[in-house]
């Protein structure tokens, strides 16, 4: 088996800055700025290594500010580390913050071509899969609408459905997400875990540890921007639980 | 499929899309939609012919026609530049949540003001049957040489811009400042023989001129200017090298400043 994400000694630090630093300190700090330095830094992530297979299930667990889900962007790359090198070695589908590249003046229709095609496939990939994604939305009569007279729940099942069907190689998830009623929520986590199950990659951010446990066939403790625990998901939730009372 | 082709195809499609959202957002909402494309031109051009001809009454031969030759590229270079300084800023959920290369949104506005720009076109042509020479087969020749030159040194300034917005705002305020301080400064309003000879240097040391010039050389008078386009070809590499530089520079920290 093949590691198809591999992170070695990552480290991520953000600036911390004022607003409008004001003209003075701008310039005089303009050449450490330039550079990236900055006199008071946030280490969002202090040297992470982990490396995950081909098939595998990694849940990630820890404390709100450990660095979830600085690390999920780092492995997306819509951000780069300080130190440190991360390969990903396939096209990778995120269900972060779905519907992300939703434009609310553009129609369903208009609306799924271009997620599609940021998602990983061609715009034939996305016309060909086009009905189905329409039809797993549960929105067919309001496909050519923009998507700006939808209501929430609307919204949420088709940005889902469209990540769901672009036939996901590496699933990058922070939370199972609740989207639209009862019954459609059941059917988003059946095909999810239908997905997970059937051997697609995926890394997993969850503090529900029922789920992790559950789902995933690895899991990492992450605590401070470092790994605290690392092994199968009974044994890291139960240090996890231990510590945090 | 090999994958090195399917990327490929990925990657042109994203462009596709990407340009094509900016010119129907552009009219989303809007009852005659795309055809503003075609009218506001003409009606500009309306306009600037009352202008010229009834309330200034400019004895310069054929002065709309010389006016607007420069005016149309100009347009599609300021508003590109103007439109691209809010380009990452603007896609703010995109550039966090989404990987794809972040300089498709400066290549499709630029695409998306180059269809406004092919839409002009009809206008020039008509002008130039009616006061110049017609198109002709330098038309051929030139056009696509001049479009490609202008669409990399736009890029390069608009690659440049739009990153150095992000961490700098105050750069869309130097940006409207510097667009009209330009479209002064370069040949369009008047023609480079009218400037004094003691200011004709400020004029010289500006790569629009040479652009401008080329252009209207090619419209008005179906004239291939090699020398013009060499200078802005040149610059234009400049332009864009620089801005490539610059992009990937400041883009690997634009997550923490956006």
């Amino acid at each position: 088996m093949s590691d198809i994400v591999e992170i070695k000694d990552v480290w991520k630090k953000f600036p911390m800055r004022r607003d409008r630093p004001g003209l003075k300190e701008f310039l005089v700090n303009l050449p450490k700025f330039i550079n990236g330095n900055s006199n008071s830094n946030f280490w969002a992530i202090k040297g992470v290594t982990f490396a995950v297979k081909q098939g595998e299930c990694l849940g990630i667990i820890g404390k709100n500010g450990a660095g979830k889900s600085t690390l999920l962007s780092l492995i997306l790359g819509t951000i780069y580390p300080t130190k440190g090198n991360i390969n990903v070695s396939q096209e990778i589908t995120p269900l972060l913050d779905i519907g992300a590249g939703f434009h609310p003046d553009l129609t369903g229709r208009e609306n799924i071509l271009i997620n599609g095609v940021l998602l990983g496939l061609t715009k034939d990939e996305v016309l060909k899969r086009i009905e189905e994604i329409i039809t797993f939305s549960e929105i067919k009569e309001f496909v050519d609408m923009p998507v700006r007279t939808y209501s929430t729940g609307m919204y949420l099942k088709l940005a889902f459905s469209v990540a769901i069907n672009t036939n996901p190689k590496l699933l990058l998830i922070d939370e199972i997400l609740s989207v639209g009623d009862e019954a459609f929520r059941k059917k988003s986590k059946d095909a999810l875990l239908q997905l997970i199950k059937g051997g697609v990659t995926t890394i997993f951010v969850s503090h529900n540890l029922t789920a992790v446990k559950e789902i995933c066939n690895r899991a990492i403790w992450l605590d401070g921007g470092k790994i605290r625990e690392e092994g199968i998901p009974e044994k890291v939730v139960e240090e996890y639980l231990k510590y945090s009372g | 499929m090999n994958v090195f082709d399917h990327e490929f195809r990925r990657k042109r499609d994203l462009l596709w899309l990407l340009t094509k959202k900016e010119v129907t957002l552009k009219y989303k909402r809007t009852v005659l939609g795309i055809v503003w494309s075609l009218l506001n031109p003409i009606l500009l051009a309306l306009v600037m012919f009352i202008a010229f001809k009834v309330f200034m009454k400019i004895k310069m031969e054929n002065y709309t026609f010389f006016f607007l030759s420069a005016l149309f590229p100009w347009n599609w270079f300021s508003a590109s530049v103007v439109m691209s300084t809010g380009t990452l800023i603007g896609n703010v959920n995109l550039i966090k949540r989404v990987r794809f290369p972040r300089h498709f949104l400066v290549l499709s506005t630029i695409l998306g003001q180059l269809v406004n720009f092919i839409f002009a076109l009809p206008i020039v042509v008509g002008f130039s049957y009616f006061q110049g020479e017609g198109p002709g087969i330098n038309w051929l020749i030139t056009f696509p040489i001049l479009i490609v030159i202008q669409f990399i040194a736009t890029l390069g300034i608009c690659l440049m811009i739009s990153i150095v917005n992000a961490y700098f705002r105050d750069m869309e305020y130097i940006v409207g400042v510097v667009i009209s301080l330009l479209f002064w400064m370069t040949p369009i309003v008047y023609p480079l023989k009218m400037v004094p000879e003691a200011y004709r240097f400020y004029l010289a040391i500006n790569p629009l001129t040479y652009l401008i010039t080329a252009w209207r050389d090619l419209f008005m008078s179906n004239h291939i200017d090699w020398g013009s386009i060499g200078i802005s070809f040149g610059s234009s590499l400049i332009f864009v090298l620089l801005g490539i530089l610059v992009f990937q520079r400041l883009g690997k920290r634009l997550d923490e400043v956006i």
